[in-house]
């Protein structure tokens, strides 16, 4: 995984994320938004045969005095949060 | 944050089995699918040496047939990207080569399937070959994908609303899935998908229970259900760890 | 070069002189034997 951030202000983050697709940025964006500081959290590909920008652009926004880069952690965290919670909800089902 | 997640087996077996999780965001139950599909690695063989091959097929006919066949994948940790097994066949017609003909070097890895046809061979046709297998993703190629019919539906939630106008004809009513009635789980192919069948005379209203996904899981043989979601949840977990070090610079 | 001829099926062994034609039969169609190296594929 090769982050490169493209885009930073105060409360704004454009970051890329290398070798992901669709299977982790979805899940990402999706915990993202449930983060209450995170005002607003997105993501964009384009497909292979477009040329240029191939790999996904996660852009963040966070609510007045959050740094985007530690709600970003916090968010990763959290789907740790959801992979455990699952794993052992179906460990236990089993 | 606290996560809340039940899962409860609606179906179960080694290589296929239905589940329903209760408190997944859509998010996580697609990402969970795309993981099986396409993240979790599995043997397949990916290089034939032909020593001789006398049948009516071209060599690279049937090292792909080869490759499609679903081998056994050892645990995690037992085999790492690069790490090979090396399989040979040796069968001399007349007579079929079968999955089953390859010999493993390793006991880990196997033909999942023994009865897969090769190639038939007629009199004095011979195929020998030994081949390379390696562990590679679902994205790679198809031939290393685990999970063959993966996907999720809604649990839907049947509730009887009242009879039927007195004269009114009975209509079918197709749901497909796994419907949840008074709390328990039913599969719809118990009564034929048809509501109707079920609840004769009654007017029955369906809807999608919130977070709630019944997944369909199948495997190539590869592993066992079982192991090959906990392979993907782990490889999203993988993948949540390296974001979180990455971003702590 | 190992050929075998199409009419007599012998072996025939073809050097630069005798031009295409088997010695036992004189037959001029010879079919080429495929060679006994071991042939590396990709299971692609």
């Amino acid at each position: 995984m090769e982050l490169r951030v493209t885009e930073r202000t105060e409360t704004e983050l454009s970051i890329e994320i290398g070798g992901e697709d669709h299977t982790f940025m979805n899940v990402l964006k999706g915990t993202l938004l449930e983060h209450e500081d995170i005002a607003a959290a997105t993501y964009d590909v384009n497909p292979e045969q477009s040329g240029g920008q191939t790999e996904p652009i996660l852009t963040i926004k966070t609510e007045p005095g959050v740094d985007p880069i530690d709600a970003l952690e916090e968010g990763a965290g959290n789907i740790r949060d959801k992979t455990t919670a699952f794993r052992n909800a179906f460990e236990a089902a089993v | 944050m606290t996560e809340e997640y039940d899962v409860e087996f609606v179906e179960t077996g080694d290589r296929k089995a239905r589940f329903l999780v209760r408190g997944v965001t859509p998010a996580f139950a697609n990402g969970l699918r795309r993981a099986m599909v396409a993240d979790v690695p599995t043997m397949a063989i990916d290089e034939v040496r032909f020593i001789e091959n006398s049948s009516v097929m071209f060599d690279e006919q049937l090292a792909l047939r080869l490759g499609l066949v679903p081998l056994t994948t050892p645990p995690e940790g037992e085999f790492v990207d690069g790490d090979t097994v090396t399989l040979s066949i040796d069968v001399e017609g007349p007579g079929t080569a079968y999955s089953g003909d390859l010999v493993s070097s390793d006991s880990l890895v196997q033909p999942a399937e023994d009865n897969v046809p090769i190639i038939d061979l007629k009199d004095d046709q011979r195929l020998e070959a030994e081949a390379d297998a390696l562990i590679e993703r679902g994205k790679d190629h198809a031939k290393h994908q685990g999970g063959v019919a993966v996907g999720y539906r809604h649990l839907q939630r049947v509730e009887v609303e009242g009879d039927l106008p007195e004269f009114e004809d009975e209509r079918s009513q197709i749901v497909r899935g796994v419907i949840e009635d008074d709390g328990e789980l039913v599969p719809t192919s118990e009564f034929d998908d048809d509501l109707s069948n079920r609840y004769p005379g009654k007017e029955v209203s369906v809807e999608d229970v919130p977070n709630a996904f019944v997944f369909h899981v199948e495997t190539d043989g590869s592993f066992t259900v079982d192991e090959l979601v906990t392979r993907a949840v782990e490889s999203l977990e993988a993948r949540a760890t390296e974001l979180e070090e990455a971003v702590q610079l | 070069m190992s050929y075998k001829c199409s009419r007599c099926k012998r072996d025939v062994q073809l050097d630069e002189y005798g031009g295409v034609r088997c010695p036992y039969c004189g037959h001029r169609v010879l079919l080429k034997e495929r060679s006994r190296d071991v042939k590396e594929v990709d299971a692609h």
